[in-house]
């Protein structure tokens, strides 16, 4: 399978100008304006190329480049909107900013893909609602700007804009993320506007392969990447068997908050959780990361009830024993934890989406898609963190890249094709399966 | 061994008698109801319907249950396969079993769910087809919650070394306890709202019983039900009841039936008997399990599910007996409440025209469907009192 032929690169070095950011929104007014000309330009263009499409099976060259540097170009403002890169970007469309994508080679196109190119996108324009938005970034000007704020990239670009204001920099974690949404959304555009036949792909292993990934975190993920087939049977009765793991999720989180309490209290005081509480908690975080993994069908058996480690194929690692925290920190985690699960509610929606998508294609195939797979996985990582973080197992804040952290200092931009097209399995990067057990 | 064994099994089969006898006592009279003929009863196109109506839908039980009878036996042979697809440990993968028998079973009998919506449709019954599919589908939810919980129960106590087989005699009282819990809680959580109705308090009066009287919505039956236990009893009256062609006498009937139940104690006789019948069924489930490692073992379930369908099925008629008895006793009170035969007659006259329920069912359709008396027996009764106690009762 080819790779996929816009990839993300992401040079933006995490700088931002202060002014810039503060006057964001009203900077970016003249690409609004000469974004919507461009669109209705677009509309006729992209009429035009799908007739020619479905006569010749082939783009014509010169709508295939205006269409590409439209799809750029919407890249390029979104980035700049919601702080994904500083610099202004140019008006052309042209290659080479900050957050982009690769260039995209005219190539045959089959007939009856093309056909019905809108209703074969319906699936990701979904997952791209909720990366960011209706409004898809810029394209529904400023509505879309306004509906995109209850997206992932728009909770990024609040979180990012205070601390932007306040540092000039911003958290690389939270671009990755935005550029990540952004990156899948131009995919999505390149499809729709007949740029390229290839379906986007929703691995943010595969969009940000060559993005730097972030220091390790200790709450991570780990489990058999290659694990992809499903049951379609429980397939089929996903939600009704989950059930009885969402009363007993329930009736164990009442425990949970009250050991919560208590161990807030003592790590205040000693500055470490007790050992049992922290067993206690780290149980109940994994097993609600078990139960989302299956309900969602991240994963494919049925989970135990109690959390254990090493019991189930996408699993959880955290800190075996209570580490020693900051008391600021512990004192205020309430309040710190609210932008990390504002994020994580966001990825909630997108979770739910490719759970559908997954349901259907796991029925149909008996195989979960990779991408869906490993979308799913960063998601509820991402929650697990967050809980992890909310119940005291680490003071870390959770890692809100889509790529998981790494040890080493990861080597500089290596382009290779860690993508291989739909449905391949070859995605290990995100699930280390054999790193030492920490626990 | 063996004489001390059957001196237990005849203590125990002395001491489930003289319960079952505690539990039957009624305050029926010994009566001998009068025979009549449905014919004269009912207009013959109203009867035309019920008994054609009744033929469909006894078919698609049938049908249904054969099916599932086939499913799960199928399924008993075969089911482990699907332990592969558990990372749950033994009594996860248990449970997992156990949901998977009944999710077969649901897709197999969806045909005849879908075919019996379309039946009452077509004979002017409401229902519908998502109901039927979809939310049976999400309905399978709760029925896995008691199914995971009850396994839950069984295998953890049998693979207590020092229970082991025996796990049948403390899983007993926990499932009674739980349905204890249940009855008392579950009225609680059924949303409802007051009847307002002058002949209440009158009746609650005369039946010694003095309970909030509720009315459900959104279920397009005519129906009513009394449960709960101490402070949770309560009646409840489905909407459609209160509409016509039901009149306010016989809605007025239908209450002093339902604080009937309530006054001779059913709900606890029901859960006395739920008792009587659990402990037998868990033993024979626990023999049933030894032949595939014993109860702890996720590989017994899927037969121990098959053997659960078919000894509840041969329990039905038993049941059914039980119910049918205390149902009797429950008109025969609101009888003597009432003093109103001809409100119960005319009422369990629209019942068979409303709900086509036909008045004389052929005999296994009552043996095993039939847990009220039919209409004609009820009418039957309501001419009984008429023509022996009205006299002497009346005001």
């Amino acid at each position: 399978v080819e790779p996929h032929p816009d990839r993300l690169s992401v040079t933006d070095d995490g700088r931002r100008s202060r002014a810039a950011v503060f006057f964001r929104v009203f900077l970016v007014i003249p690409h609004w304006f000469w974004f919507g000309l461009w669109s209705i330009a677009v509309f006729f263009v992209a009429i035009a190329q799908w007739l020619v499409i479905l006569v010749r099976a082939q783009p014509a060259a010169g709508p295939h480049r205006f269409l590409e540097r439209y799809v750029r170009y919407t890249l390029h403002v979104s980035a700049y909107l919601f702080l994904a890169c500083d610099v202004y970007p140019p008006f052309g469309g042209r290659p080479g900013y900050g957050v982009d994508i690769e260039s995209i080679e005219p190539e045959r196109q089959g007939r009856l893909g093309a056909f019905f190119r809108l209703v074969l996108a319906i699936p990701a324009l979904l997952l791209t609602a909720t990366l960011v938005g209706w409004g898809g970034g810029v394209r529904g000007g400023a509505y879309g700007f306004y509906f995109s704020f209850f997206t992932v990239v728009g909770m990024c670009s609040l979180f990012s804009w205070f601390v932007s204001l306040a540092l000039g920099r911003s958290p690389l974690q939270l671009r990755d993320l935005s550029a990540y949404a952004l990156g899948y959304s131009a995919q999505v555009n390149a499809y729709c506007l007949l740029v390229t036949r290839r379906y986007p792909n929703t691995d943010p292993t595969a969009l940000l392969a060559t993005v730097a990934r972030p220091p390790a975190h200790p709450v991570r993920l780990e489990g058999d990447a290659a694990a992809l087939r499903r049951s379609r049977l429980t397939v089929l009765f996903r939600l009704p068997f989950a059930i009885p793991h969402i009363v007993w999720l329930y009736l164990w989180g009442y425990a949970c908050n009250l050991v919560a309490i208590i161990d807030w209290f003592v790590t205040l005081f000693r500055g470490r959780s007790p050992r049992w509480c922290h067993q206690f908690l780290s149980r109940y975080v994994r097993y609600q990361f078990h139960v989302g993994a299956f309900l969602s069908l991240a994963a494919n058996p049925f989970p135990g009830f109690v959390g254990a480690h090493g019991s189930y194929p996408l699993d959880l690692v955290l800190p075996a024993e209570p580490e020693r925290q900051n008391r600021w920190k512990t004192g205020f985690r309430i309040v710190l934890v609210l932008p990390a699960f504002l994020i994580a509610a966001t990825l909630q929606f997108l979770l739910v989406i490719a759970a559908i998508c997954t349901w259907f294609a796991s029925l149909v195939t008996g195989s979960a898609p990779a991408g869906l797979r490993n979308t799913m996985a960063f998601g509820l990582r991402y929650y697990a963190q967050s809980s992890a973080y909310l119940y005291l197992l680490t003071d870390r804040y959770p890692n809100a890249s889509p790529l998981e952290g790494t040890d080493p200092p990861p080597p500089p931009r290596v382009p290779d094709p860690v993508w291989d097209g739909p449905g391949d399995d070859a995605q290990v990067e995100d699930m280390p399966a054999d790193e030492p057990e920490t626990e | 061994v063996t004489a001390r064994r059957a001196a237990i099994l005849v203590a125990v089969a002395a001491g489930w008698a003289a319960a079952a006898w505690f539990l039957w006592r009624s305050s029926l009279p010994a009566y001998r109801l009068p025979h009549l003929s449905e014919t004269v009863l009912f207009p013959a196109k109203a009867l035309h319907e019920a008994q054609s109506y009744g033929f469909g839908a006894q078919l698609f039980w049938l049908g249904g249950t054969l099916t599932q009878l086939v499913v799960l036996g199928i399924y008993s042979r075969y089911g482990v396969r699907w332990m592969k697809e558990s990372a749950a440990g033994p009594v996860g993968t248990g449970m997992l079993l156990g949901m998977i028998g009944f999710a077969l079973v649901w897709a197999a009998q969806l045909p005849f769910a879908v075919l019996s919506v379309w039946w009452d449709r077509h004979n002017g019954l409401p229902g519908s087809y998502l109901a039927a599919t979809v939310g049976n589908w999400l309905l399978l939810g709760s029925e896995f919650v008691a199914l995971s919980f009850a396994l839950a129960v069984a295998m953890n106590l049998a693979r207590v070394r020092r229970i082991g087989d025996r796990w049948w005699i403390p899983a007993a009282p926990v499932v009674v306890a739980i349905t204890l819990l249940l009855a008392f809680v579950g009225p609680w959580l059924l949303p409802s709202h007051s009847l307002h109705a002058g002949y209440v308090t009158p009746l609650e009066n005369t039946e010694h019983v003095h309970v909030p009287v509720r009315v459900m919505s959104g279920t397009q039956e005519p129906n009513a039900f009394a449960t709960g236990l101490g402070p949770s009893r309560r009646v409840f009256l489905w909407k459609p009841i209160l509409e016509p062609p039901f009149t306010r006498r016989d809605d007025r009937f239908v209450l002093a039936h339902e604080l009937g139940h309530l006054a001779h104690n059913h709900i606890w006789k029901s859960i006395g008997w739920d008792a009587l019948f659990t402990v037998p069924l868990a033993f024979l489930l626990a023999l049933v399990a030894r032949r595939r490692g014993g109860m702890g073992t996720p590989e017994a379930i899927p037969l121990v599910i098959f053997a659960y369908v078919v000894l509840s099925l041969a329990a039905l008629p038993l049941r059914n007996v039980v119910q049918r008895h205390m149902e009797a006793e429950a008109d025969w009170s609101a009888l003597r409440a009432t003093h109103d035969p001809a409100a119960g007659e005319e009422l369990f006259r629209h019942f068979v025209v409303v709900t086509r329920d036909d008045p004389s069912p052929p005999w296994w359709d009552y043996v095993f469907l039939e847990n009220h008396p039919t209409a004609l027996q009820r009418i039957e009764m309501m001419r009984y009192w008429k023509e022996n106690y009205a006299a002497a009762q009346s005001p």
